[in-house]
């Protein structure tokens, strides 16, 4: 059986490694910054943009999904997007008819 | 690595159980944080997160962004420092290994006692977990995060001692370091939405 699995393989170098720690603490810091300027209704997207790139960014590169079999990252986005639309639905839901949670 | 390891996908059986339970802790936090979304605007009686005007009555709000992200930025790095020790075993490099996997546990900790302090800190500004809406939500939600990260810290102390017992690198090691740090590596993303969604939203 081919071996497909990637625990030999050296997918990015040290530094680029390095490099990506560098960016996700830049991104870090740009969303503390963005919490603390009064961007009025910016604000919510940006950091919804920032954490949406940190997340990719671990999720591709440290945690290798980028290389892997596709199936491991259909299983994970599958999960994750039906995550986020229960977040949505119950939002949306208790936003809809607030007395619902102060019952 | 065995033959019998490998399943019909050709994907070995272990990390594709591995990535069916890190999907399968997505819905998890989802769930826990879609709560605490609903229970923060709806919050009964002080203290509240954020600052508030209540019957023109100011409260200072409990969350300290500076201080959480503080303790985002140690995670972070313990993430980059968990992604060298898997570099570091997929080459045999046994020295680089466990001074990645020190460093990931020793942040790993360090993380877990900010948790500490936050807690502390809140429960003595009168936060229990059944205070208001605001205390069960949060104390359930980044409770749950803190037990992931310290069972990431037990995993990671366990395969330190086996290298250490060894003295070297197992035929598996690699991968078990690798299969460690996809773990290691979720708790950090569920820390990525937690941070964004919980302290620096407005809403």
């Amino acid at each position: 059986m081919e071996n497909t699995h990637s625990s030999d393989a050296n997918h990015l170098s040290i530094k680029q490694y390095l490099k990506i720690g560098a960016l996700l603490t830049i991104i870090t810091i740009v969303e503390l910054i963005a919490s603390y300027v009064a961007l009025g209704a910016l604000l919510v997207p940006i950091l919804l943009i920032l954490s949406a790139i940190k997340f990719v960014i671990v999720v591709a590169y440290f945690m290798h999904l980028r290389f892997e079999h596709r199936l491991l990252s259909q299983i994970f986005t599958f999960a994750f997007v039906l995550a986020l639309c229960i977040l949505l639905a119950l939002v949306a839901l208790f936003i809809y008819d607030p007395s619902i949670s102060n019952r | 690595m065995s033959e019998q390891a490998h399943s019909v996908t050709g994907i070995d059986s272990r990390k594709l159980l591995m990535w069916i339970f890190l999907a399968s802790d997505c819905l998890f936090f989802g769930a826990l944080i879609s709560t605490y979304m609903i229970f923060k605007g709806n919050i009964n009686n002080p203290p509240y997160p954020t600052d508030r005007i209540v019957n023109g009555e100011f409260f200072h709000g409990l969350l300290n962004i500076p201080l959480t992200s503080a303790s985002t930025f140690v995670l972070l790095m313990s993430s980059v420092a968990m992604v060298l020790a898997v570099y570091g075993a997929q080459n045999n490099n046994l020295k680089m290994m466990k001074g990645w996997l020190i460093s990931t546990i020793g942040l790993g900790i360090f993380f877990l006692l900010f948790q500490v302090y936050e807690f502390r800190h809140f429960l003595h500004e009168g936060l229990g977990i059944s205070t208001n809406q605001f205390g069960a939500s949060f104390y359930l939600m980044t409770g749950f995060h803190g037990v992931h990260v310290g069972i990431g810290v037990i995993i990671l102390i366990s395969l330190l001692f086996g290298t250490f017992r060894r003295n070297s690198l197992g035929p598996d090691t690699g991968f078990h370091i690798e299969t460690a740090g996809l773990y290691w590596h979720f708790v950090d993303i569920v820390w990525i939405v937690i941070f964004t969604l919980v302290y620096l939203m407005p809403y």
